[in-house]
């Protein structure tokens, strides 16, 4: 009886288990710049960024990849001139990646070291907090990534010869189904 | 075959097992020789790596020029002769950098010597290798890589000739911004020369100063406007945005700062001559101010949000 019992309870053990090396594609994702000049603010726009997340042994690596180009600020101009100074005809991709325990996906903020590669530079970013919000089987993670062109080593580009300020923080919107 | 076995680094790390480098000098296409830079990267156990970052810097003049690879674990430069650091970056693999490849003669090889390194098939020509099927990164329980994500090579790969045209588009449309800002100080003074130079108790003076505030005017405006002209079209790109708004006035303000000059040599003879300005020539200030309100507008609709 007794071992009847354990043969079940292995049985009925077996999907957590095999849950444990599961992949995450992501579903939607947004991201937003933010730029400050003197005379005016805008934000540049990707809805066109891909992410995969492969979990494996209580391990989870993501990533994310951008296209620089699908930033868009609603000025054609402007995106050729972000274009030019973030060089991103010559690294044409954002990409960050991210390295978490299995077990924090399940927190409603996840602090992320990340590292993001852009404009040439890889820049790593300590223990970034996220907002994770469960939405049935999908995760929607939404956080601001701090990042400073100086940290890319880009040259903050100028209108009417003043410059934009340093600090161009990421908005991060991304929802993440499991494959 | 090899002519020249001009360096051998010992500057490589433990990972990138296999990182090979052939250098070719190609025939001289322009005052500096250039030469063709393949090879091929590969783990420890021989497999072609995908999409590890291989970066170029010339010691002479810092020039940086980065690659990918490709699915087969290959990469191709273009570079003039010279010494190169080439550094070769993948996650989780530790970065190797070749410090010093001495691109001096016909041929010279910079090989990988970590020990467990595997010997690459050398290749003297500048073909690329045969295509091999690389294991593809979903198959194992790996973190990702940029082809689970549906992007190629060719879409992760830099284009440096865009890249320069770019760089060409902002310097001539910076001057352009520069050149437009200067130009507003003589067209104000113009404007403001206007009302002595057109009014009954007028002197020569008065006109010759207006004249020559407007011939200056004219020469900022026209070479301004050239910048924006011959700078390079990016192609692919659709016009949007206040830039719209900007261009759109040009169709006005240009037209105007031909026609001004024209009308005011007109007035400016009808004057000389003791006459009252009449005619066309009576449109020539009305045409200035439209002219210097629409190149207004121009500069203001780019520079701030509205």
């Amino acid at each position: 009886m007794l071992r009847k019992l354990l043969m079940g309870l292995w049985l009925l053990s077996l999907p957590a288990f095999a849950a444990t090396d599961s992949q995450w594609v992501l579903d939607q994702g947004t991201l937003t710049y933010h730029v400050s000049h003197p005379l005016h603010q805008f934000d540049g726009v990707s809805r066109a960024a891909r992410g995969k997340g492969v979990c494996n042994d209580a391990q989870c690596d993501f990533l994310i990849a951008v296209p620089v180009k699908s930033f868009d600020s609603g000025d054609s101009n402007r995106d050729l001139h972000m274009l030019q100074v973030t060089r991103g005809a010559q690294f044409p991709l954002v990409t960050v990646r991210t390295r978490m325990p299995e077990s924090a996906s399940t927190s409603a903020t996840i602090y992320l070291d990340l590292e993001i590669q852009f404009a040439g530079q890889t820049v790593q970013y300590k223990q970034v907090p996220f907002k994770r919000v469960a939405q049935g089987r999908e995760s929607r993670i939404t956080g601001t990534i701090p990042a400073k062109l100086t940290d890319f080593k880009i040259d903050p580009p100028s209108l009417l010869t003043m410059p934009i300020k340093n600090d161009i923080p990421v908005r991060v919107d991304l929802t993440w189904r499991p494959m | 075959m090899l002519a020249n076995i001009a360096h051998r680094s010992r500057t490589c790390l433990a990972g990138l097992a296999g990182a090979f480098l052939i250098v070719t000098s190609g025939p001289s296409l322009m005052a500096q020789a250039m030469g063709q830079l393949i090879g091929t990267v590969t783990d420890p156990a021989g497999t072609p790596m995908a999409f590890t970052m291989v970066t170029t810097t010339s010691v002479e003049s810092g020039y940086v020029l980065p690659a990918a690879t490709g699915t087969d674990g290959t990469y191709r430069f273009s570079l003039p002769s010279g010494n190169y650091r080439i550094k070769f970056e993948s996650r989780g693999y530790k970065t190797v950098e070749i410090r010093a490849a001495n691109v001096s003669g016909p041929w010279t090889v910079v090989e990988n010597c970590e020990p467990e390194a595997v010997a690459q098939t050398q290749s003297n020509t500048t073909e690329e290798p045969a295509q091999k099927t690389a294991p593809s990164p979903s198959s194992k329980p790996t973190e990702p890589s940029l082809e689970d994500l549906g992007i190629t090579p060719s879409q992760a790969k830099g284009n440096a000739r865009e890249q320069a045209l770019l760089d060409r588009r902002s310097h001539m449309l910076k001057i352009h911004q520069r050149l437009g800002l200067i130009t507003i100080a003589p067209f104000a003074a113009t404007l403001i020369t206007s009302a002595v130079a057109g009014g009954k108790q007028t002197s020569t003076t008065d006109r010759d100063l207006h004249a020559a505030l407007g011939v200056t005017t004219a020469g900022f405006y026209f070479t301004t406007a050239y910048f924006a002209i011959r700078a390079p079209k990016i192609p692919g790109t659709q016009t949007r945005g206040p830039i719209r708004l900007h261009k759109t006035l040009a169709w006005i303000h240009a037209p105007g700062m031909v026609l001004t000059p024209i009308l005011g040599e007109i007035a400016f003879a009808q004057k000389s001559r003791g006459e009252r300005v009449h005619g066309i020539a009576s449109l020539h200030g009305p045409v200035a101010i439209v002219t210097g309100a629409a190149f207004g507008l121009a500069v203001a609709s780019v520079s701030f949000k509205f």
